[in-house]
């Protein structure tokens, strides 16, 4: 017996005009009530009656899920004693529900870091901020220090920076891997660090329970209401070496035909400071050379600084600087780039 | 002459048995089943979280001793869920809040900007149930459907 069997006739017109409506990703916030009521209208003996009517209830719970993501895809690069180097990660709460998110930056031990190399150092002084202004970059005095993220809405992405000192005596190509750690906690109060989530165990209650559904995505632990990502730092320091040579460049019986080192002679004293190819530029670089007692210093040729050189030769293009005082030369080469090559030259005359 | 009293009797007959409805949600959940392969059943809800899949149903019976004509089960379709397509036969859905009913596959619906597509299950608003022959003393039924919460 077909006891449901509907015509055609009660179909409509073929164009029924709705409005779709986006749901949010994070879904029905928890603690809703869904409420299903369903009506019955029909006749006796041709006469309508009273509608019929049915209902049932249940609340949403609350699905915990977040998701903790390094932002750029590559590693900071820093310099040795580089104070507050700043790396990016992102902190998506894709939760039915507002949450609070106590966050942990800590040091790798070891191991493959983020973005490729092996960790060995360790930063320290390591802060975590969140990115006030939502700006996307670090504003030290205006981003604020933090130890949780408050009152995060379902849906939302929030900016954090790890910030931290790198040590010096680190060589280019060291890498310091950082972990964040973001672990759900209540959300209902805003200003102060709710309580960490549990899930609720046994059956389920009138009021909201709490489901975590964080994944194994990225190393994560499934279902623990925690989630972290890695970023790192990799060093580029300078790879500096000086070389000092010098040449006879005239004397007073030969002149300048095949010199040689005899009292009265001019000697050219040239420091080459070289900087290892894909080093960082080394800057500031201060050669101070104190003179032999057996010499002179000749003031009149002066300190040449920032020249060139061709194989081992040290051409005659530096620019006048530096001091002597003290009978020490001082001069300060601005930058050398890596592979480069760059001079400090001057003069004596043998006693 | 005779005195007539006239006493209005309210006749306090008995509560007639009328058509009843039973309505249920339950939540489907995959459990291990013989074999190894999952089995979907249906339970009590239970840590009911988006994305979870509802069956809403609904048991009518008529216990009355008159035939019920013209029944029409409307059932909006609640907030927080979206329907997902699977509803006992003869369903016919709203996208317009219950203006008009008719098939899924022949309704339409605007979009923001103004053009129209066709709608889907997601887009529906009302379910329907019209029967077309009456409800006999004593028969009964079930009708479903299904939703996602969103």
């Amino acid at each position: 017996m077909d006891r449901k069997k509907l015509g055609a006739g009660v179909s409509l017109a073929a164009l029924a005009l709705g409005v779709a409506s986006p749901a949010d990703a994070a879904g029905t916030t928890a603690g809703s009530t869904i409420v299903n009521n369903v009506t019955v209208d029909y006749k006796v003996g041709g006469i309508a009656q009273n509608q019929l009517s049915a209902s049932n209830s249940l609340v949403v719970d609350r699905k915990v899920n977040m998701t903790v993501a390094e932002v750029g895809n590559s590693t900071t690069t820093v310099s040795p004693g580089q104070t507050a180097a700043v790396t990016t990660l992102t902190v998506t709460n894709s939760s039915n529900a507002t949450l609070d998110f106590g966050l942990v930056a800590s040091n790798r031990s070891g191991g493959a870091a983020a973005h490729g190399g092996t960790d060995n150092f360790d930063v320290s002084n390591v802060k975590v901020y969140v990115d006030t202004n939502g700006n996307g970059s670090y504003d030290a005095g205006t981003d604020q220090q933090v130890d949780y993220l408050d009152q995060v809405a379902a849906d939302a992405i929030v900016t954090v920076f790890v910030v931290a000192d790198v040590p010096l005596g680190r060589s280019t190509g060291d890498v310091a891997g950082v972990r964040l750690t973001a672990t759900a906690a209540d959300g209902s109060t805003a200003g102060s660090q709710g309580a960490t989530l549990t899930q609720t165990v046994g059956a389920n209650s009138a009021a909201m329970d709490t489901v975590f559904a964080d994944t194994a995505a990225g190393g994560n632990v499934a279902g623990d209401g925690i989630g972290f990502a890695e970023d790192d730092y990799t060093v580029l320091g300078a790879n500096v070496t000086a070389t000092k040579t010098s040449r006879v460049i005239s004397d007073p019986i030969s002149g300048t035909a095949n010199p040689k080192a005899v009292p009265g002679a001019s000697i050219e004293y040239c420091i080459a400071v070289a900087n290892g190819s894909g080093s960082a530029a080394a800057s500031n670089v201060v050669v101070t050379d104190l003179l032999p007692t057996q010499t002179t210093y000749d003031s009149s040729f002066g300190i040449k600084l920032n020249g060139t050189v061709t194989g081992a030769t040290c051409n005659a293009d530096g620019v006048a600087g530096g001091t002597f005082s003290s009978n020490a030369v001082s001069g300060t080469i601005s930058s050398v780039a890596a592979g480069d090559t760059r001079t400090v030259v001057f003069r004596v005359t043998v006693n | 002459m005779q005195l007539i009293t006239l006493v209005a009797a309210a006749a306090l007959a008995p509560a007639a048995p009328q058509v009843v409805l039973t309505s249920h949600i339950a939540v489907e959940r995959s459990v291990p089943g013989t074999a190894g392969k999952p089995v979907i059943t249906y339970q009590e809800p239970r840590q009911v979280t988006p994305g979870d899949r509802l069956g809403f149903t609904l048991d009518y019976a008529n216990r009355s001793a008159r035939a019920a004509q013209n029944f029409v089960v409307t059932n909006p379709v609640p907030q927080g869920v979206a329907f997902v397509g699977d509803a006992s036969p003869g369903a016919l859905v709203s996208v317009d809040g219950g203006k008009s009913f008719g098939e899924l596959a022949e309704l339409k619906v605007r979009n923001a900007g103004d053009s129209l597509r066709r709608a889907v299950a997601a887009d529906v608003t009302h379910i329907r149930w019209t029967f077309e022959r009456p409800i006999a003393p004593g028969e009964h039924g079930e009708l479903r459907f299904e939703a996602v919460v969103k």
